[in-house]
């Protein structure tokens, strides 16, 4: 059985290999990680489609390759008896099919939901250029009209496509420019001049990590907005809760709670749940709340993704982000997994500390960081009380956000950490 | 029992099926296209669009003729041979007919007389006169189309209770004739029974006759029906239709009010119901909605990846031209082109006199769904061509979007209306201007001239016809 390298997921058709877990020879088993491939997205690991016996790797460290190359043949056991299938599990190969055919239900349920529109209010262009359109997939409202009445044109379409094209060999191009630029300018400086030293590579984790950060702090005006949160009373809650959560196989943890309390904020301010398009010139605000969540590995940072946050209860929410912490840990965490955020979380305050000035996770516009609750003296109506007091810190982009809009955000955000009520919580 | 295969079975002939079936045979197909009436054509051709136009056409000749003596022409009153002119009717519709064969012969289309039936997602089965056979079919595209509704409570098995299959059969001239409806067939068939002597009697339920057009479109149309018809009564409700000797006796609640009148012949036009039942759907995946309409995407398909619906029977304006596009459609997605009903303009026209037509937004769906827009209107009182026939009832307007001066949608009621609107579908499909339109040099006399000169009038430069300048 060939094995080729699998869809990604959007936007990804390639990357590089970082790493190969097997080697020629080895017995692997269904789902069991092969090898590691870095695209300019995220790190992940691509598991074998089948057990089987690897009779050869064909590709090795640091080859670019692309989905649909092969990879390696697999052998004996499941391999052969699903090597007949195995062309339509390869998503690559099925995808055509499916763009041909769609699944017609779910078009009309789109149908049903938003009428379409024959009164011919979409964009000016001629039939002829709206079927060419069609056929190239390309979303003529994204094009812009040079015609009177901003009519659209075959030139505009073809201008157009020559625009992606070239901005679709850029981003590939631009990280790997930043990345090594600093490399061009400075040079290896020698420590050991000074002292004994250990020198460790990068791991491809550690570089990707490098190049991300690199991107958001040099392209995102960032503003740190901070304050603290009072949560007396959910820490009073979580005691009364936590056996019940348990019993059930949920942990319920202050993240956890952060999750369901940033949402509600999240639905008031959509600006803080929106990306800019910087190739359209447009802000796109997402109606889905995918939050991030910035897990701590042995190998570095990973930010899987909690899905549909807004749709899930709290205990749905704490068992899921639980099995999701411990998968990223061990690194079983997919590529798909990491992709789609709307927003991100970063809790400290298991290991400590107070305010920080978290990253933004491109191409979203926030991100909010957690220190450690302490007891602190509070002054409420005259009286000074103890309270349980959290460090929050938002830091977002300014291009798209204002000062005043943090400060809303985060005046409705602390007050919802408050106000939390023991229906909040109780199952 | 005979099996056969196709790449492609069309179940029905009408405007949607033969076209689908002329279009996949273009397109190299093995094509069987399946009819159960004895004729090709559909109702269009053979109970609807075509036999109306054709008694529509011999109206408007009598009325011509009648209206003539202020001309300093005078005509004998008409003497009307019903036998002659139902003849007459129906060799235009043979030769049509006919000629639907001939092209299905030439393009090698296997056309099969019968009444089809699924018997799953690859079969179906054709029920003739000389017993069963099967077609085997890799895609089905149904295009059965809508057959006149006929209440329960009307329907009392009496045949001076008509729908308009048997209304365009003229057997006779009724003294009286209620019409029951007053959306496009019933006024259009009004007219065809008034003109040719009936006291025309027009019930419509809801507050306006011919729903969807704007009403300043309807304005002339109201004008002329009030006058060649003995009453047109909006807000009305029919309760109730009974046999009373050689009449009917039809009990009805006008604005809250009940009354009962006798009537030689009613026509029954409140709507049309899909062909669907006994088609055997259930034997496939295909779904139909709550009124039984086939549930379609913008691809034509169904729920069942095998077969596609087009026409009447998937629902949405029934109209011939709309069931032609969509019959492209579903042809070229079979044969892998990308092909979607998507931002697709499909004009509207109704033949009553005057004729009204329009095409993309109307005024009142601009007002609907919040659409800004400016309207621009030209009186034909101001044509030169309309006042050489005496027709000044009538007005083109454009229905602009003020930002890009985009032509969102024309609406258009005068004599020839119908011919007229083809050049805004044209319009709106290019994303013209109202500019655009101005500057396009439109021959004179004609009434086409009313569309450049109404964009003028949106700029505030017609010729003919004084307009309130735009401020700039």
């Amino acid at each position: 059985m060939d094995v080729r390298l699998p869809r990604l997921g959007e936007g990804a058709d390639s990357g590089t290999v970082a790493g190969i877990f097997v080697k020629e020879g080895d017995r692997v088993k269904k789902d069991q990680p092969v090898l590691e491939l870095e695209s300019d997205k995220a790190v992940a690991s691509i598991p074998s489609p089948a057990a089987g016996t690897i009779s050869k790797i064909h590709v090795k460290e640091g080859d670019e390759i692309k989905v649909g190359q092969l990879i390696l043949s697999l052998e004996g056991d499941g391999a052969t008896a699903q090597s007949v299938t195995g062309q339509q599990t390869q998503p690559v190969e099925a995808a055509p099919a499916e763009e041909v055919m769609p699944e017609p239900a779910e078009t009309i349920e789109q149908e049903a939901a938003e009428p379409a529109q024959s009164a011919g209010v979409g964009q000016p262009a001629s039939p002829s250029v709206r079927k060419l359109a069609r056929e190239l997939g390309i979303d003529l409202s994204k094009v812009k009209g040079s015609e009177r009445g901003g009519r659209i044109v075959l030139e505009d379409l073809k201008r157009y496509v020559l625009r992606l094209q070239q901005l679709a060999f850029q981003p590939k191009a631009a990280p790997r420019e930043q990345a090594s630029a600093p490399k061009a300018v400075l040079e290896s400086i020698d420590f050991s001049k000074w002292g004994p030293v250990v020198k460790k590579r990068m791991s491809t984790l550690r570089r990707t990590i490098r190049s991300k950060m690199v991107t958001s702090w040099t392209t995102i005006p960032h503003i740190t907005q901070f304050d603290e949160a009072d949560i007396t009373q959910f820490m009073a809650l979580r005691k009364k809760y936590a056996g019940t959560y348990e019993k059930k196989g949920g942990r319920l943890t202050l993240t956890v709670f952060a999750l369901k309390t940033v949402v509600q904020a999240l639905k008031k301010h959509p600006i803080f749940n929106a990306s800019i398009d910087e190739v359209t010139d447009e802000i796109v605000f997402k109606e889905y709340f995918h939050v991030g969540i910035a897990v701590d590995t042995e190998e570095g940072l990973i930010v899987p993704v909690v899905r549909d946050v807004d749709k899930k209860t709290m205990l749905e929410l704490s068992i899921e982000l639980q099995e999701l912490a411990e998968k990223t840990r061990r690194r079983k965490v997919s590529l798909e997994e990491m992709q789609g955020g709307t927003f991100t979380i970063s809790n400290q305050g298991g290991i400590g500390g107070a305010h920080f000035t978290p990253i933004i996770n491109k191409p979203e516009v926030a991100i909010l960081g957690m220190g450690r609750g302490v007891l602190k003296p509070v002054v409420v109506k005259s009286k000074t009380v103890q309270r349980t007091m959290l460090p929050v810190c938002l830091s977002y982009d300014h291009r798209v956000v204002d000062g005043a809009d943090a400060a809303r955000f985060m005046v409705d955000l602390v007050e919802a950490f408050g106000g939390v009520k023991d229906a909040d919580v109780k199952i | 029992m005979k099996s056969i295969t196709a790449e492609i079975v069309v179940v029905g002939s009408g405007p949607g099926g033969n076209t689908a079936a002329f279009y996949a045979a273009d397109k190299g197909k093995k094509v069987v296209l399946v009819e159960q009436d004895k004729r090709l054509g559909g109702v269009c051709l053979n109970y609807g669009c075509i036999p109306s136009k054709a008694l529509l056409h011999a109206a408007k000749l009598i009325n011509e003729a009648k209206g003539s003596s202020f001309r300093g022409i005078t005509f004998a009153a008409p003497s009307i041979d019903l036998d002659k002119m139902r003849a007459w009717k129906e060799s235009i519709l043979v030769k049509l007919s006919q000629g639907v064969a001939s092209i299905a012969r030439a393009r090698k289309v296997n056309v099969m007389y019968g009444r089809g039936y699924f018997e799953d997602s690859k079969t179906l089965r054709l029920e003739t006169p000389k017993g069963q056979q099967f077609i085997t079919f890799d895609k089905a595209i149904i295009a059965t189309g809508s057959k006149a509704a006929l209440p329960q409570a009307f329907d009392l098995g009496n045949k001076r209770i008509m729908t308009s299959t048997e209304a365009l059969e003229i057997e006779e001239v009724p003294k009286r004739l209620l019409i029951v409806g007053g959306g496009y067939i019933g006024m259009e068939l009004g007219t065809v029974y008034a003109t040719l002597g009936s006291e025309v009697v027009v019930v419509e339920a809801l507050g306006s006759i011919l729903a969807g057009a704007d009403p300043d479109l309807i304005r002339p149309v109201v004008r002329y029906a009030e006058k060649a018809f003995k009453e047109l009564r909006v807000g009305t409700k029919v309760l109730k239709m009974s046999t009373s000797g050689k009449h009917i006796n039809v009990a009805m609640e006008v604005n809250g009010k009940k009354m009962e009148e006798l009537y030689d012949r009613v026509l029954v036009a409140v709507g049309r119901v899909p062909n669907c039942s006994n088609l055997g759907l259930d034997n496939t995946k295909a779904t139909q909605d709550e009124k039984g309409f086939i549930q379609v995407n913008e691809k034509q398909q169904t729920r069942d990846p095998n077969i596609y619906a087009i026409g009447d029977v998937a629902g949405g304006i029934l109209l011939a031209h709309k069931a032609s596009k969509e019959a492209r459609i579903a042809v070229e997605v079979i044969t892998g082109e990308s092909s979607a009903f998507a931002d697709i303009v499909i004009p509207a026209v109704v033949y009553t006199d005057p004729e009204i037509a329009w095409c993309g937004l109307t005024e009142a769906e601009a007002l609907e769904k919040g659409v800004k827009v400016e309207v621009a209107k030209f009186p034909w009182s101001a044509s030169g061509r309309a006042l050489t026939f005496d027709r000044p009832d009538g007005m083109t307007k454009l229905v602009i979007e003020p930002a890009s001066e985009r032509i969102l949608g024309v609406g258009i009621v005068g004599a020839g209306a119908g011919d007229l609107i083809s050049e805004g579908v044209l319009a709106i499909e290019m994303g013209a201007t109202a500019q655009d339109l101005a500057e396009s040099v439109h021959p004179h006399p004609t009434l086409s001239e009313t569309l450049s000169e109404c964009a003028e009038m949106f700029y505030g430069y017609a010729t003919n016809a004084l307009a309130r300048k735009k401020s700039s």
